[in-house]
């Protein structure tokens, strides 16, 4: 190689972009979901008591911090004639700690398949309208547009409520809630990605439009939709868990966040507060881990 | 120029509006609900059921349907048109009187909940940006993902708990007033403005009272977004070229600071209509918890009843709202920003 | 010329940043003086820490990059320990600078008025109307016509041109006794650039302030410094009077320099005798619709070019001169408005899909960006198979070899197979673009500025293996450029094109040696030669334009040189003008040259 292109390979010495933030924090984000996903599998099976049955002890408190350790002890040794309900019961009778545990796996296939299946329509019509630019996708745009000013929320409850409160339904309605966003997302990305050289050096070379299409703008396009991924099943565990919490969400006995806090919300104010806590914390800390690995994923992959 | 930029946009979003309420007619008409049973009771006779079907005009065919709900047919009864959003199936009254009840509720709410969390979120955000990477930035960060991915409804439960049960800060969770509190009489439909219209200091001040738990927990997970949002804007706009050579020309401080916080709104205008979209109707929660008696909490009624009226009435102007308010944010966006043309 | 009270002190000044691990110390004890009323140039490769350097002057490092130590004394004064208030002070009022990228460098939502108003606020005591004022007067002095009006316009709607003036006017709003300007003019048209550098000198003179003159371009440095510093390794490695360091460079990396820069002066290529018209265009006009408006944007006007089998023709012009836009359509990346293109006399501008992409393996097209043009994500083995899975499939083994083969004729080792785009350089990037395009043994290929973004080091080489390769397959060669130097060694014949027309045509040498048209007149003498004996400055600037190229949405009814023609005279304004033929495959569009009003005293010979 001639000295030049040698030079040329250790050219540039720009500044290397600064040093990255609290790696710590991507660790939290992955062990949450990490710990969501087991539950989802294993959570029904593993709680001392069945998520959709009762038992006769009504309101019960959960157990003092001080008293934990003992009465582990007690459980293990066999001295105890029922497990103990590690978050108390709710006013139903539930074991509120088999059903927290439960509930992931609801909570996380409804959010999961939603995902999956906005992303792949959401794609699908973005690559569409975003590379071949003319009447017709200019037409799915406005619809797309339309869909997204719907008023969330209330789209959501109304399609569950009306169509019949199933799981699949709140996938759906989630779905449709979704989907306008990765259109929008990836469309963005396939019109920047258009625009740059390689597509049009790939023309000129004589690929035909289908080939550029997918073998250049998809692949490249990609990255946007599947960062969003994360922070939307993040997301979408919120909206099924607020949804059920109106009565427009899934049915009881289903073990469900949203749903448990609703139970609880009565007895709130006659200052039993384990019943919404509890989901309440399982809520927000999954969420937030779905959000904190969503972040760490785009500040990875942001160049890319 | 302007003027065109308004009026084109202004019918555009007519056109969205309309096309929005026609698909959501048809949607939850296509729906397998049926909202008959549900007035009627789901052991009516035969005769009873045909009665109230007639009486709702859900026997004639769907597009007379859709004819009648547009203002087609005043003589039959008054639709979009004539400026009638139908009548309840639940109430009987007028869905536009119910809704006029029920807005200002969820509007007043919303408008303090944004600028209390505006207040608090422009200097954290801003905290954070300018100094990237320190404790302080990391903390900002990591607080803006954690209050942007909260169940609202739990966290209201939660201020109830402490601040009601156990501290006694806040009054209890039933309404805008005390139960035992006659309300002023309604001008405006803004609880707030309505107490100090009818000089009813006290009142004024108990309404502010019982907005107060309401309005923290709304900011609380309203400042999540728009503090992320603030920082990242702040520290792109810090970094960019034109800064540095703001810096490089020896002008102050402050004015540097006031160059970049510019550039960093621009951007943060259509984020913040999104979020002003999505309270409207996602702030039912919070109005469930608190009693309220927003628009989400009339909206749930009224799905959970299939009160078709209804649930059109509050789509088309939860709409509407939206529409105009994304318009503003996008002309405060242009004349921040000279780039953006019309 | 050493005096004895430099206006700044530069004492082993250091700046690094730090990454994991480590600490990166591009400027490692920098050491110089600046005196009044001189113009020193630094030198050095990309990324060899000028811009860092001449930042740090002021006190001010790029983060992550912090001040290490060092010292820099202006005034008497250590720059480096001041508190912030006070080197604010300093900065604009008393050194002034400006930057590479101009409207980056200009806040995109004030108008450029205000923003120097701002600037001249900051150091002086005056009202926000005697501000404006300021500025208004500021533009004026900087050479903007209509300042007036200029001063209430947005950075965006500027030019590059504009804004490095802009720029300027904001740096010097307070008079500053130094100016430092950090590559000024790249990314400027070539007549813009010697038009802004001898502006810029004048003022400097005018004022009598001290000049840092950063950059790459060793034509820059020799037509415009007193005296040269070269950066290599983050230090100063020579310091010497101009004349002195073209001369007898003493350390070896100037050594290396200079070697890479000498201008070769051989002769011309040698013309072919291939079949004339193997590609030919017909009265090519490409017209652009202006969105929301019945205005068209002009790019080509009428192009008629044509080239041999084998031969090698440059399109020379700037910015707006529609030499790009004809080889995008060329390449039918572009549909002509109207007009004909033919290769090897089939047309190709009406061929259906399926054909057009046969008829693509037989013309190809290299880019000026080498990076833009190959996808991010693909290995250089991806790169070079896409053409041949395309036009020719067979097996894969057999396509591997063709790439392996494709690699050395480009002078590059096959163990790049698996490299991705970023691992490379740019210029060995291109020669992967150069070998992607003939790979599927094209008869004719379209170079679309491929040096422009290289070093200037790695021009050279990249047009010698251009030359080699055109003489080992014999293909022919559409070359775009704006610097004409560039096309001498490569291309038999060359067309000079301004605002969408041809204004002059003919033989590389004769466009060389004796050009007629006084445009092309104009782009020669504006070449920047690295020779400091016969300097810009010290001789009355030749056949310089003025003003700024018209919009090519409102072209001009007569001639479009026009309003910045030398030689200009009222019926040039009022007729039309035409390419007119000269005899000997010349031809020129200018009826003072047909008539032969204008002679070749300015003639700038450059052989």
């Amino acid at each position: 190689m001639s000295s030049e292109i040698k030079d040329d390979l250790l050219e540039e010495t720009a500044y290397v972009s600064p040093v990255r933030k609290a790696d710590w924090l991507m660790r939290v984000g992955v062990f949450i979901v990490a710990l969501v996903v087991v539950l989802a599998i294993f959570g029904p099976y593993i709680g001392p008591y069945d998520p959709t049955r009762t038992t006769i002890r009504i309101a019960f408190p959960p157990p003092g911090l001080t008293e934990i350790p003992g009465l582990l002890l007690d459980w293990i040794s066999g001295k105890l004639d029922y497990p103990p309900h590690w978050m108390g019961t709710d006013a139903n009778g539930y074991d509120i700690y088999s059903r927290v545990i439960a509930a992931p796996r609801t909570d996380l296939k409804i959010a999961l398949l939603a995902n999956i299946l906005s992303l792949i329509v959401g794609v699908f019509f973005g690559l569409l309208a975003g590379y071949w630019r003319n009447w017709g996708t200019e037409f799915l745009i406005r619809v797309s547009d339309v869909l997204q000013s719907f008023p969330v929320f209330i789209m959501a409850m109304v399609l569950v409520a009306l169509a019949g409160r199933s799981s699949t339904n709140i996938i759906i309605a989630l779905a449709l809630v979704y989907t306008p966003i990765y259109i929008r997302l990836t469309r963005a990305e396939v019109l920047s990605q258009t625009s740059r050289g390689f597509v049009e050096a790939a023309r000129a070379m004589g690929n035909s439009e289908l080939s550029i299409a997918l073998r250049h703008v998809l692949p490249n396009s990609l990255t946007p939709a599947l960062i969003q991924s994360s922070v939307t099943i993040g997301f979408a565990i919120l909206l099924t868990a607020g949804l059920s919490f109106v009565g427009a969400g899934v049915r009881p006995p289903t073990p469900e966040w949203g749903l448990m806090i609703s139970t609880g919300a009565n007895q709130i104010v006659l200052g039993e507060w384990w019943p919404s806590v509890f989901p309440g914390l399982a809520i927000s800390l999954t969420v937030f881990g779905f959000a904190v690995l969503g972040n760490a994923l785009e500040r990875r992959y942001e160049k890319g | 120029m302007l003027i065109r930029y308004i009026t084109r946009r202004t019918l555009i979003g007519f056109i969205q509006l309309f096309c929005l309420v026609i698909a959501v007619f048809f949607l939850i008409r296509l729906l397998p609900a049926d909202p008959v049973s549900r007035l009627v009771g789901l052991n009516s006779s035969a005769d009873a059921y045909e009665q109230a079907a007639r009486q709702l005009g859900l026997d004639r065919p769907l597009l007379q349907q859709l004819g009648i709900y547009v203002g087609l047919f005043p003589d039959i009864e008054a639709g979009l048109f004539q400026g009638s959003l139908g009548v309840s199936w639940v109430t009987g009254s007028p869905v536009g009187s119910e809704i006029a009840v029920f807005l200002p509720v969820t509007l007043q709410l919303i408008t303090i909940a944004f600028i209390l969390a505006f207040f608090v979120s422009i200097p954290v955000g801003m905290l954070g940006a300018l100094n990237p990477g320190k404790a302080a930035d990391k903390g900002v960060f990591v607080y803006s993902l954690f209050a942007g991915s909260q169940p609202e409804f739990w966290w209201g439960l939660l201020f109830v708990y402490v601040f009601y049960f156990q501290l006694g800060w806040a009054p209890a969770p039933l309404g805008q007033l005390s139960p035992m509190t006659l309300p002023p009489e309604s001008v405006t439909g803004f609880m707030l403005i309505d107490t100090l219209i009818a000089g009813e200091v006290g009142k004024f001040f108990e309404a502010s009272h019982h907005l107060m738990m309401p309005v923290i927990t709304l900011a609380f997970i309203l400042s999540g977004p728009i503090i992320k949002m603030v920082r990242q804007n702040m520290l792109r706009a810090l970094q960019s070229d034109f800064i540095l050579y703001a810096n490089l020309i020896g002008l102050p401080r402050k004015r540097v600071a006031r160059y970049a916080l510019r550039a960093a709104m621009g951007p943060s205008m259509t984020l913040i209509g999104i979020l002003y979209g999505f309270m409207l109707s996602g702030a039912v929660l919070v109005e469930s918890v608190f009693s309220l008696g927003g628009i989400g909490q009339y909206a749930i009624r009224s799905v959970l009843a299939f009160d078709y009226p209804a649930i059109q009435g509050v789509v088309l102007v939860i709409t509407a709202i939206s529409l105009i308010v994304y318009l503003l944010l996008d002309l405060i966006h242009a004349a921040i920003d000279p780039r953006i043309a019309y | 010329m050493k005096r004895d009270n430099p206006i700044l002190r530069v004492r082993d000044l250091k700046v690094g940043y730090e990454v994991p691990g480590d600490l990166i110390v591009p400027v490692d004890g920098v050491s110089f003086d600046l005196n009044p009323r001189e113009v020193v140039g630094l030198v050095g490769d990309a990324g060899s820490g000028k811009s860092t350097t001449a930042l740090a002057l002021m006190g001010m490092a790029r983060p992550p990059g912090k001040i290490l130590g060092g010292k820099v004394e202006f005034d008497g004064r250590d720059l480096l320990t001041l508190p912030d208030a006070e080197i604010r002070a300093i900065r604009g009022r008393d050194i002034g600078i400006i930057v590479q990228n101009p409207r980056a460098a200009l806040n995109p939502m004030l108008r450029v008025g205000r923003q120097i108003g701002h600037a001249y606020r900051a150091h002086n005591d005056v009202t926000a109307a005697a501000a404006r004022m300021q500025a208004v007067e500021m533009l004026r002095f900087v050479g903007i016509n209509d300042p007036e009006r200029r001063v209430e316009a947005y950075a965006h709607e500027l030019s590059g041109g504009m804004a490095q003036r802009a720029l300027i006017a904001m740096a010097l709003s307070s008079a500053p006794r130094l100016l430092i300007a950090d590559e000024p003019t790249s990314g400027l048209d070539v007549t813009i650039q010697a038009q802004f550098l001898d502006e810029m000198w004048q003022t400097v003179q005018k004022t009598g302030s001290a000049m840092l003159l950063v950059s790459q371009e060793l034509g820059v440095i020799a037509n415009f410094c007193d005296r040269v510093l070269v950066l290599h390794k983050g230090r100063i490695v020579e310091d010497a009077p101009v004349r002195k360091f073209f001369a007898e460079p003493q350390h070896p990396y100037s050594k290396e320099v200079l070697r890479f820069y000498q201008e070769r002066a051989s002769g011309f290529p040698l013309q072919v005798s291939g079949k004339p018209g193997f590609l030919q265009t017909k009265q090519l006009t490409k017209h652009f619709p202006l969105r929301g408006s019945d205005k068209v944007v002009q790019a080509v006007d009428k192009v008629t070019i044509s080239v041999a089998k084998g031969e090698a023709v440059g399109l020379v012009g700037e910015s707006g001169s529609g030499k790009t836009t004809v080889g995008r359509c060329l390449m039918r990346l572009e549909h002509p408005t109207a007009g004909a293109v033919t290769l090897d006399g089939q047309d190709i501008t009406e061929l259906g899909a399926t054909e057009m992409r046969r008829m693509r393996s037989r013309m190809q097209i290299v880019f000026q960006d080498p990076f833009d043009s190959v996808n991010p994500r693909w290995t250089v083995a991806n790169i070079l198979d896409e053409p041949l899975r395309v036009h020719e499939g067979g097996n894969k083994a057999a396509r591997k070899q063709r790439a392996v083969d494709a690699l050395k004729q480009v002078d590059l080792d096959p163990s790049m197979m698996m490299a991705k785009p970023r691992d490379l350089g740019a210029s060995t990037l291109q020669r992967v673009n150069i070998a992607r395009a003939l790979i599927c043994n094209p008869d004719f290929v379209v170079l679309d500025e491929p040096t422009s973004v290289l070093a200037p080091r790695a021009r050279n080489s990249l047009i010698a293996l251009l030359a080699r390769l055109q003489k080992e397959l014999g293909i022919s060669y559409l070359f775009i450029s704006h610097d004409l130097t560039t096309v001498r060694y490569l291309c038999q014949r060359v067309a000079v094109m301004y605002l969408g027309q041809i204004v002059e045509e003919g033989s590389v040498e004769q466009v060389f040696t004796a050009p007629q048209h006084p445009y092309s007149k104009a782009l020669l003498s504006a070449h920047l030669m690295p020779d400091p004996t016969r300097r810009r400055v010290d001789n009355p600037a030749l056949a310089a334009l003025e003003g700024e190229i018209p919009s090519p949405i409102d072209v001009p009814k007569g001639c479009y040189l026009a309003s910045r023609c030398p030689h200009v005279v009222d019926n040039c304004r009022a007729n039309l003008q035409v390419l007119t033929d000269l005899g000997d495959d010349r031809a020129v569009r200018c009826e003072r040259v047909v008539n032969k009003e204008i002679t070749n005293e300015n003639a700038a010979a450059h052989d």
